[in-house]
């Protein structure tokens, strides 16, 4: 079955320097070779990226949001087509063009985002992906989930509706689906990002099973002590690349973490003076996400006048929702959240707002702007009801030019008119504007979610430019990111977000970026 | 004394339920069709056309059941332009819905005036009646309520078990609801969701057609641009009381049914000055009650994830 | 100030782009009608003469179209006001007949005093307004989708009204189910001798028009209408009360629809009839949506709908031709409205158009 072609391209991963170490003898169930994928917005998001998953092995991919991992998995799985590259599935070349045509091959993943329908149950949504016809044979069908699940251990009522099962149940109905389809590589992307520490136990329990079963089981993650735990060899992805591969038993969290994160010294020519007063005081915060889990346990913190305050974490441990709270776009199950003496805690948006609470969202697109609108109406989307764009509700066009004409250019916003409609501006352009906008309604605390995706290099210094200017007049700043470089270059304090709380907190004089980025994933400090 | 009045009530659930007939058929359609994710407020103009040419065709060949094949047809036809804007077209369905409405009245009113000109008064003189099934009609009681109903009944009645197992026992109505509720999820694991979809709206063509053509081959021997009388709205609010179950909306379709022949019946029985004007009081009386029904019972209720959202493959 | 009298005498990218659409809608619905037109054996140039002189032709038919265009006007403006922030009411009709009923009780019970007229006026007003604020509560409130309920009011209205005329409100003068004759204060004017142009049309035409355009062009209603209508995600992040936007676009517009109905009955009925309106509601909803929601546009789409209307039944008496042709096009018309973006973008990909 393995030709000799394929020998010669081995040992050619062999020499691009890859530490891979390979068993002799051994069969790769998978082989993915060159892979390069760009996104039409330009992002590189995998660079000649090679790696190849043992029969029945454990294989964890580590690394970063961004560093690529979701995008090679998702052309491993047939979600994504690669620019260019091979990949090879027990020795043999293969196209493949769709989900489907993965499973066919034995290849099939479980998504960050279930592919479950929650108004079904385990068993009808299982026999979606099974062929079926006619007469609907739930019977026939619950006998498959009874064998695959009892032959590994898995226990699952298979009359339960999805929506009320608890995550770390719906994941395993995601794994029962894909062994029902006979799977023999199984991807697992970011699995215990929504587990609970028992169920985590679970989880590594079933990928035990499977592995005995001569399964292969690639898992994404950013947690480096995930990674230690259950694999048996784990490439570490950073920037789009593959940086290393290591058998595990041979590396420890130092090194992993290392590898993840480049250490780097912040250059300190940013002025940081003293903190004012409270601002903003966050106080045993619950937030729910939107599958009804509690994404946001207890945080509390204070924000004070003229700080940054940083919040660093890998993207989707609970900053969403702690950010929606505090901007009254999503309910707070309890807590209080306070801006001097003021309650905020789940007021409306407007009242929030008018008490000078600015917010650059994440999705700006969805969020932040009316595509259809143009840019000096965007310009004014907070405050168009007050002077002088508008009097006694009439509205003052060239107010609304004046003003959207300087922060055209104050911004380095690239439209040729103030009245041309959003959706023409390239998405870094309407970056510029949400955060211009942002930036200069005379607000008192800013909350910034990735103020600077997307932008290039000048603009970014720009944006960080005018954060500094609000922060030297008293504003205070809750900045959001999951690069972790801005967060350091700019923040005063640094609070450290993992799992819905807050895990470290550092200051501008001891802040231990090691130690850091080993919190942000989940390592112990 | 006592005969009299029991017969009368005989009658009156009779009638009920024979009124009920085109909202069972028009809502048992829109069920199967709202339950893939697809709002079609268009059936408003579907029973027009499948009235207008049911008329036509059982006026021009005489034949009652030609009539009736041909409302079924213009039924599909009017369902399926519909299923044309929102699938493959991806527009928005409920400006897609009104349109086919306004698109349906203005074609029926010009070709009927085409047809038949200003002073005209063409009407169809013989309906299709009521159909004793043998034996069964003989029943005391339920023999006159339930066996001795028009085709449409039967077929209204029969094919509510039918619809219920079509969408909860078949595996075409296990991916049918997949698509009601994540489309995308749906396409991803390989379900055709255009090819679910346009099946679903076929049936539904056939049920509505079959709906507005009973209005002018059995209800009325007339055709006129009103009488659907708002009948497909309340078929799309009863699917909606009906929580998108078959069962419930024959039992909505049963209730509105006996509303609307209430208000026929009652002025059947007042006597006294006031009897004409209350009895033509009346006449709202069965949107009223859907409109109360849906303060009642139709608030924040939730359908398939998906109804009423847009979908494309991109 | 140099440069708003430029951008306002330059045409917009997006004024451009809603004129081809409306092009495109006209065109494809005449061509349908043509294609009618021929397979009923009409000419279909000599029918559009007959249409076009039907409506134009001299000085007393130019003012029935104008006669014409005022309805449906007033309907449409408010329907552009409530389909701007994508709150579907199709309920004008029932609003309308509403307006008009409250309105003509009114003037009736007052007599003929000075005031009668305008303080008719002001009722059928609040008459449409109250009657559309029961949809648009259920709307706002319970989420309830408002084009079941403003249809369905429709039916409770006319039901309602059809009784009021034929008993407690009957016209004790005449033998038809319909209401006493308004006192003559009441009357909206004529402005025209020898012609039915009324008043109503000035109402429409140089009030009802400017103050719509300057509600939703010029004021910050008008910009949450536009920011709801398109993205209400980014509304409500931007601090807009997305439910109370929609419960007001919505009893707006059924207050001029109300508006609607009195000016047709003290312009032109001069009491009140079951047959009052032929579907201004509906033909409302269809001078909406070609007009794209944009005051002038709907102007210029009422005249166009008005000129049809009455043109049409000057060619079906000169060519024989069924009464319908004005329903026809109006059908063909919307669905033409709906497809056109995707016709323009089909006819931009193959090079035909540049826009």
């Amino acid at each position: 079955m393995l030709t000799p072609l394929f020998f010669l391209k081995r040992s050619r991963v062999e020499a691009t320097g890859n530490q891979a170490d390979q068993p002799p003898g051994s069969e790769f169930a998978l082989h993915v070779k060159g892979v390069n994928k760009t996104y039409p917005n330009g992002v590189v998001a995998n660079r000649d990226v090679s790696i190849s998953i043992m029969k029945g092995e454990v294989h964890a991919i580590l690394g970063e949001n961004g560093a690529g991992k979701t995008t090679l998995v998702k052309i491993i799985s047939g979600c994504l087509r690669p620019d260019s590259g091979e990949i090879y599935v027990d020795g043999r070349r293969v196209e493949i063009d769709s989900p489907l045509k993965a499973i066919s091959l034995g290849i099939g993943m479980v998504h960050q985002h279930f592919t479950l329908i929650p108004s079904f149950t385990v068993a009808e949504n299982i026999a979606l992906s099974l062929p079926m016809t006619g007469r609907l044979s739930l019977d026939q069908v619950k006998e498959r989930i009874k064998s695959v699940s009892e032959s590994l251990n898995l226990k699952i009522d298979p009359d339960v509706r999805i929506e009320q099962l608890p995550v770390g149940l719906r994941q395993r109905v995601e794994i029962l689906r894909l062994l029902c389809q006979d799977v023999r590589i199984l991807i697992l992307d970011e699995p215990t990002s929504v587990l609970t520490p028992i169920e985590v136990e679970d989880l590594f329990r079933t990928i035990r099973e499977l592995k005995s079963k001569g399964k292969s089981i690639i898992i994404i993650t950013h947690k480096v002590r995930e990674a230690l735990a259950i694999s048996d060899r784990v490439t570490i992805m950073r920037g789009g690349r593959v940086v290393k591969t290591l058998m595990t038993k041979e590396t420890n969290e130092s090194e992993l973490a290392s590898l993840v994160v480049e250490g780097f010294c912040p250059s300190l020519k940013i002025e940081h003076g003293g903190r004012g007063e409270p601002l903003l005081i966050v106080k045993d915060l619950r937030v729910r996400g939107d599958r009804g889990e509690v994404a946001v346990k207890g945080v509390s913190f204070v924000l004070h006048s003229g700080e940054i305050l940083g919040v660093a974490g890998v993207a989707g441990n609970g900053q969403k929702e702690l950010v929606e709270a505090i901007t009254g776009l999503r309910r707070a199950d309890s807590g209080t959240i306070l801006v001097r003496d003021f309650d905020l805690t789940n007021r409306s948006p407007r009242t929030i707002i008018k008490k000078g609470i600015a917010y650059i969202p994440e999705d700006r697109m969805r969020r932040g702007v009316i595509l259809t609108m143009s840019v000096s109406e965007n310009l004014v989307l907070k405050n168009f009801e007050d002077p002088p764009y508008s009097r006694k509700m009439i509205m003052d066009k060239l107010a609304m030019e004046r003003s959207a004409s300087e922060l055209i250019s104050k911004f380095g916003i690239k439209a040729s008119d103030p009245w041309i409609s959003v959706s023409s501006l390239s998405g870094g352009n309407i970056q510029k504007l949400v955060v211009a906008r942002e930036l200069s309604n005379g607000a008192s605390v800013l909350v910034a979610e990735q103020p600077t995706a997307g932008l290039d290099v000048k603009a970014s210094e720009g944006v960080h430019q005018r954060m500094m200017e609000l922060k030297s007049k008293g504003v205070g700043i809750l900045l959001v990111s999951a690069d972790l470089d801005e967060i350091l270059k700019l923040s005063d304090r640094i609070l450290v977000i993992f799992e819905g709380r807050i895990v470290g907190e550092f200051s501008r004089d001891n802040c231990d970026i090691q130690k850091i980025a080993r919190l942000m994933l989940g390592a112990s400090a | 004394m006592m005969e009299v009045e029991w017969a009368l009530i005989i009658g009156f659930i009779a009638a009920g339920i024979r009124t009920s007939a085109p909202l069972m058929l028009a809502s048992l359609g829109e069920t199967i069709v709202e339950r893939g994710g697809i709002l079609n407020l268009g059936i408003e103009g579907a029973m027009l056309i499948g009235a207008f040419t049911g008329f036509m065709g059982a006026f021009l060949t005489g034949n009652l059941w030609v009539g009736l094949l041909m409302a079924i047809l213009g039924g599909i036809l009017t369902v399926l332009t519909f299923g044309i804007l929102v699938v493959r077209i991806n527009l928005d369905q409920v400006v897609s819905g009104l349109a086919i409405n306004l698109l349906a009245a203005g074609l029926c009113l010009y070709f009927f005036r085409l047809a038949f000109s200003q002073g005209a008064f063409p009407y169809l003189s013989e309906l299709i009646g009521p159909y004793p099934i043998p034996l069964l009609s003989q029943i005391p009681v339920i023999g006159e309520v339930l066996f001795n109903q028009t085709i449409f009944v039967y077929v209204g009645i029969v094919s509510v078990p039918i619809t219920y197992y079509l969408i909860f026992k078949t595996s075409y109505g296990l991916k049918l609801r997949s698509v009601g509720e994540d489309p995308l999820v749906a396409s991803y694991l390989g379900i055709e969701v255009s090819r679910i979809r346009y099946t679903a709206l076929i049936l539904e063509g056939i049920f509505v057609g079959m709906a507005g053509g009973l209005l002018c081959l059995s209800m009325f021997n007339v055709f006129d641009t009103r009488i659907v009388a708002a009948r497909g709205f309340v078929a799309v609010s009863i699917v909606i009381l009906g929580r998108w179950n078959p069962v419930g909306a024959f039992a909505g379709s049963l209730l509105f049914g006996f509303t609307e022949a209430l208000s026929l019946w009652i002025g059947t029985f007042l006597i006294g000055p006031a009897s004409a004007s209350i009895s033509q009081l009346l006449s709202l009386l069965p949107y009223l009650v859907t409109l109360i029904a849906l303060l009642i019972g139709g608030r924040r209720v939730r359908g398939p994830a998906a109804l009423g959202s847009p979908f494309s493959k991109e | 100030m140099g440069l708003e009298v430029k951008r306002s005498l330059a045409l917009s990218k997006g004024t451009i782009r809603s004129l081809y659409k409306a092009g495109i809608s006209i065109g494809f619905a005449l061509l349908l009608t043509s294609v009618l037109f021929l397979l009923t054996g009409a000419n279909p140039f000599l029918a559009f003469y007959y249409i076009f002189a039907g409506a134009f032709g001299n000085v007393s038919l130019a003012a029935e179209t104008l006669v014409r265009t005022t309805p449906i006007l007033l309907v449409s403006l408010g329907l552009a006001i409530s389909f701007r922030c994508k709150v579907w009411n199709i309920g004008a009709e029932g609003q309308l007949y509403m307006g008009a009923m409250l309105g003509t009780i009114t003037a009736v019970a007052l007599g003929n005093t000075p005031l009668t007229l305008i303080i008719s006026l002001l009722v059928s007003i609040a008459g449409g307004l109250a009657w559309a604020s029961v949809p648009a509560f259920m709307r706002a409130k319970l989420g309830i989708n408002e084009v079941i309920t403003t249809f369905l009011m429709n039916y409770v209205s006319i039901y309602l009204i059809q009784w009021l005329l034929a008993f407690p409100f009957r016209s004790p003068d005449t033998l038809f189910p319909e209401s006493a004759q308004i006192p003559p204060s009441a009357v909206l004017p004529v402005l025209l001798p020898y012609t039915r142009l009324h008043l109503g049309v000035i109402i429409a035409l140089f009030v009802a028009l400017p103050l719509v355009h300057f509600l939703m062009m010029r004021t910050t209603f008008g910009y949450k209408l536009k920011a709801v209508g398109e993205n209400p995600e980014a509304a409500k992040y931007g601090g807009i009360n997305v439910g109370r936007t929609m419960f007001l676009a919505l009893i707006i517009s059924g207050a001029l629809a109300g508006l609607a109905g009195f000016v047709e009955v003290s312009g032109i009925q001069f009491r009140m009839r079951p047959s009052l309106s032929p579907g201004y509601g509906y033909t409302g909803i269809v001078v909406a949506l070609l007009g794209q929601n944009n005051p002038v546009g709907v102007a210029l789409a009422s005249i166009f709908l008005a000129a049809i209307f009455n043109g049409s039944t000057t060619m079906s008496r000169a060519l024989g031709q069924p009464q319908g042709v004005v329903d026809f096009i109006q059908g063909v018309l919307v669905i033409f409205v709906l497809a056109s973006e995707y016709i323009l973008r089909y006819l931009e990909r193959k090079g035909v158009l540049k826009v």
